[in-house]
């Protein structure tokens, strides 16, 4: 098992990530670690004691990130460091572990040799600022104490308010690092999560190599869980379009009550299978806290059988027509008419023409209720597989809506997401090519078939195109 | 090293989706479990059984497989001799020759041959089919019935557990299996039963047919269907003569002369239909058993590899375990909610002291033009100024002070160090913390920063101390 000890032992890259309290070095590591079990608050020594985060392949540490307490008696420190004898630069840090050594179990250094020990061990120095504040005298005291340590170091400029002051910072920390860069944890995309990853391989020359390992350790996750992410959804479309449900009566036909509850119970079920899903996918991109605060599901106010969701998530009555007539889904829903089976579509149109754009994508004409015979005079109603020629489109945009979200929300981030006003059609996200790919797919499950094994992977590299193109 | 390949079996499939049901691992166990069995790798199946063997454990210890396949063997047997035994009892009932009228060659080739070439083609045609299409070719067979009958017994439910737990496709395999399985059966009953037949009966065969078909058309057809056995046993072949003596009309009111005068030849007849049902119900018969056996296995292993959470399991093999997250569990730290207690709302004209934490002097003459306050004593703490300043300007205030802080900067042990050389001033009789924002804000604080220096300030339960929030 991986310890502490061991970790400032080995030989591997260790980022100490250091600074005022309240800076957000917190969220930093929780967005570097893709780790948001970090407690990030806004009270100074939320950060208690040093915290390592390894980045392990196989078990085996490629680098580390320890989180640390804030600097509260930085000049009494820088106090004591200097009332030492004058030492050769090359000695300060046996200095500071002096100072180490000499407080250790002092309790108004505990939060000073939580962060410095790591250093002294041969961590780099990430040091946090905020830059949306004025830059104070203050800090040099804590820069200086660093500068004691003598380890390669960088600085971060996190814009965590709406002002900016970079400039002022820049040109003070300019003074005592050789690398400033500005990185905002909660914004961060993945590149420029990789970009700092780089700027970070450059600090030590021993360190460039396993941190470009690492850089392609983590680009291969990221593909793993596009991948990952892209099978689950195709998964719950087949489940959710291709389901039926169906209710036991106890007459000859339904009542008007009993069509009703199988009705509710059908739209509860892929209601369900949606949450299914949604939670799947932020398993995936390691966003298990989500389920502790309240709200902050993505799609939780407009709810998957609204007319805001078809709306929104929908195709347009024109290209909804164009889509089905190019994959031959009107020409085989018009055999089905033929047959008897499925006028359906014919509300559609109707609907369509008759009430506007609202009764096309609307849900007025989800379900085709059939009674089945059973054995011994028993009698169950059924719906399902689902018929309505949007719903699939709806279905889809909201799983990619939501995989998007939590692929690109940071792992530092704590508050609620919320559907933006942004337009998201998946009209926009899928062209009319990848629709007709996407239609031969819905088509089958329409008719309760199996897709073709081909179809499904052309339907899948279809939706991993328009993620990876999201993102 | 050698890799073993065993096969996949009806019983590893339901253990498998037994076991994947209650248990799927976490990544980082199946990619350890995986780069121990490197020798696995490139074997899919073989790795996901070795998988299976290890956590075979974890399943519930009252499986249910073992009694549904029971079942499904019991009820397998007890079809296969059926089967074996009707064919026997068709085969006598087709042969039966009371001595008086002979025995029909042609009904029996309809059971021998016919019957079974055209189930046969069915059963192509239905391997090619699916849904609808195979659903309404199944109706053709007996076995369909016979299923559905049995499908009203006790077991029934047990079946359907077991039905469920296969994709359509698997059982379309399942079925078309068992049904060439049962009709070489039935078939070997029918041989069975021509050979008793022949063995303790004397039995005459004839030909009799309402269609217009000569001796010598009748001999074509019958060559043409012995063509594959014609050449290696001729004797098997029913000669021209032969037919021409075995031609029986309805309309005869006895056996005529000539069936009489060579009744010792009509039996030969039975080498011909024994090669005809020997070839085409059981030869041909049993290369579909065998074939649909093969597509049978090799639905299973597909079926097999695509059963929920097989894939998940295979990427994870291969997947290298990343983990970014740390080992040791955070602490979280209780948050003291703030009360009103020590927090004044209004900021007085004068003071007595203003001090500025972090503060140079010339930013503290602007915040006091700004709020208009004003003092005698002002002076800078923090900062870049030693403990001993600090200690002199904690000592020279007097009466009511006010101390300028940056309302965006957390309070830190430092700064309460400072307060409390403030508070064991017996000449200060209060302090007033008052947080103030950026200069681009004008000075004014937020909620959240005005919160956090209370609770700090609250923490010092001091009644000297206050915070200000105007």
């Amino acid at each position: 098992m991986h310890s502490s000890k061991e970790s400032l032992t080995n030989d591997y890259p260790k980022f100490a990530v250091v600074g005022h309290p309240n800076k957000g070095k917190s969220s930093i590591v929780s967005s570097l670690a893709l780790d948001d079990s970090v407690q990030i608050g806004d009270t100074p020594g939320t950060t208690q004691v040093k915290r390592g985060f390894p980045l392990k392949v196989d078990g085996k540490i490629i680098y580390e990130l320890f989180d640390t307490p804030g600097f509260q008696r930085a000049r009494r420190v820088l106090s004591w460091l200097n009332e030492q004898e004058p030492v050769s630069a090359d000695k300060k840090t046996d200095v500071v572990r002096a100072f180490i050594a000499t407080h250790r179990g002092d309790e108004r250094f505990i939060d000073e040799i939580e962060l410095l020990e790591p250093i002294v061990n041969g961590a780099g120095i990430i040091y946090v600022v905020d830059a949306s504040k004025p830059y104070g005298a203050e800090y040099e005291v804590e820069m200086e104490i660093l500068r004691w340590c003598g380890q390669p170091s960088m600085a971060i400029l996190n814009l965590i308010g709406k002002e900016d002051y970079t400039d002022q910072w820049k040109s003070a920390l300019g003074h005592y690092f050789r690398m400033v860069r500005t990185f905002n944890p909660i914004k961060a995309t993945f590149r420029e999560h990789i970009e700092l990853l780089d700027s970070m391989s450059q600090l030590k020359e021993e360190w460039t190599k396993p941190i470009k390992v690492a850089i392609t350790v983590l680009e291969d996750l990221q593909n793993q869980k596009i991948e990952q992410s892209v099978d689950s959804m195709v998964d719950n479309m087949v489940k959710v379009l291709s389901f039926v449900h169906t209710y036991k009566i106890k007459g000859e036909s339904a009542t008007e009550v009993e069509e009703e509850r199988l009705k509710h119970g059908y739209r509860e079920k892929i209601i369900g299978y949606e949450k299914e899903q949604e939670k799947n996918i932020e398993i995936i991109w390691n966003h298990r806290s989500i389920e502790k605060v309240e709200n902050m599901l993505v799609l939780d106010n407009v709810g998957l059988f609204s007319k805001e969701s078809a709306s929104i998530f929908g195709l347009s009555q024109q290209q909804l027509i164009i889509t089905g007539a190019s994959a031959g889904a009107i020409g085989g829903l018009g055999i089905d008419i033929l047959l008897g089976g499925g006028s359906l579509f014919l509300g559609s149109l109707i609907g369509g023409a008759v009430g506007g754009v609202g009764a096309m994508m609307g849900f007025d004409n989800l379900y085709e209720v059939k009674v089945l015979g059973q054995s011994i005079g028993k009698r169950e109603l059924s719906v399902g597989p689902m018929q309505n020629l949007n719903f699939p489109y709806i279905l889809l945009g909201r799983s990619l809506y939501h995989a998007l979200v939590i692929a690109k929300r940071s792992h530092a981030m704590r508050g609620d997401i919320n559907l933006d006003n942004e337009e998201f059609f998946t009209e926009q996200v899928m062209d009319s090519e990848r629709r007709k790919v996407l239609e031969k797919v819905h088509v089958s499950l329409r008719k309760g078939d199996e897709p073709k094994e081909e179809e499904l992977k052309a339907y899948k590299k279809a939706l991993k195109e328009s993620f990876e193109g999201l993102m | 090293m050698q890799i073993k390949n065993h096969k996949i079996s009806i019983e590893s499939y339901l253990n498998f989706s037994e076991l994947l049901n209650e248990y799927r691992g976490t990544h980082e166990e199946n990619r350890l479990f995986a780069l121990k069995h490197e020798e696995l790798f490139s074997n899919s199946k073989q790795i996901l059984l070795a998988w299976m063997n290890k956590n075979d454990f974890r399943k519930k210890e009252n499986s249910d497989n073992q009694n549904i396949l029971n079942k499904f063997s019991t009820l397998g047997n007890f079809i296969g001799l059926f089967s074996l035994i009707f064919g026997f009892l068709a085969g006598l009932g087709l042969l039966s020759y009371s001595g008086h009228a002979p025995v029909n060659v042609i009904y029996y080739l309809l059971f021998a041959m016919f019957i079974p070439v055209a189930s046969m083609l069915i059963s192509m045609v239905s391997l090619l089919s699916s849904g609808t299409v195979f659903n309404a070719l199944s109706l053709f067979f007996p076995l369909h019935w016979i299923e559905t009958i049995l499908g009203f017994f006790s077991f029934k439910d047990k079946i359907d557990v077991a039905n469920n737990l296969f994709s359509t496709e698997l059982k379309k395999w399942m079925f078309m299996s068992r049904l060439q399985l049962f009709s070489l059966l039935f078939s070997v009953g029918l041989l069975f039963a021509l050979l008793v037949i022949v063995v303790s009966k004397d039995i005459a065969f004839s030909w009799s047919t309402t269609l217009h078909v000569t001796d010598i058309g009748f001999f074509k057809l019958l060559a043409c269907i012995g063509f594959p056995w014609g050449h290696t046993l001729p004797s098997a072949i029913p000669s021209v003569e032969l037919i021409e003596m075995s031609h029986y009309y309805r309309l005869g009111e006895n056996l005529n002369s000539q069936m009489i005068q060579n009744a010792d030849k009509l039996g030969a007849w039975w080498k011909y239909l024994a090669m005809v049902t020997l070839f085409y119900a059981i030869f041909l018969r049993f290369l579909l058993w065998l074939a649909t056996r093969y597509g049978y296995r090799e639905q299973l292993e597909k079926d097999f590899l695509e059963l929920d959470g097989v894939q998940k399991l295979l990427r994870e093999f291969k997947t290298p375990f990343v983990s970014t997250e740390a080992p040791k569990v955070e602490k979280h730290l209780k948050i003291v909610e703030e009360n009103d207690e020590q927090v004044a709302h209004v900021v007085a004209r004068v003071y007595d002291t203003i001090v500025g934490w972090n503060f140079s002097e010339d930013e503290i003459l602007l915040v006091n033009d700004s709020r208009d306050i004003s003092s005698s004593n002002i002076s800078s703490v923090g900062g870049n100024n030693s403990f001993k300043e600090d200690q002199e300007v904690a000592k020279g205030a007097s009466k009511v002070v006010i101390l300028y802080v940056k309302s965006w900067e957390p309070p830190t042990m430092d700064f309460i160090d400072f307060v409390e050389e403030l508070l064991a001033n017996a000449d200060v009789h209060e302090v007033q913390v008052y947080p103030l924002g950026t200069v681009g804000r004008n000075y004014e604080s937020d909620e959240r920063e005005i919160s956090i220096w209370k609770r700090k300030i609250q923490g010092l339960k001091s009644k000297k101390v206050w915070v200000i929030d105007a």
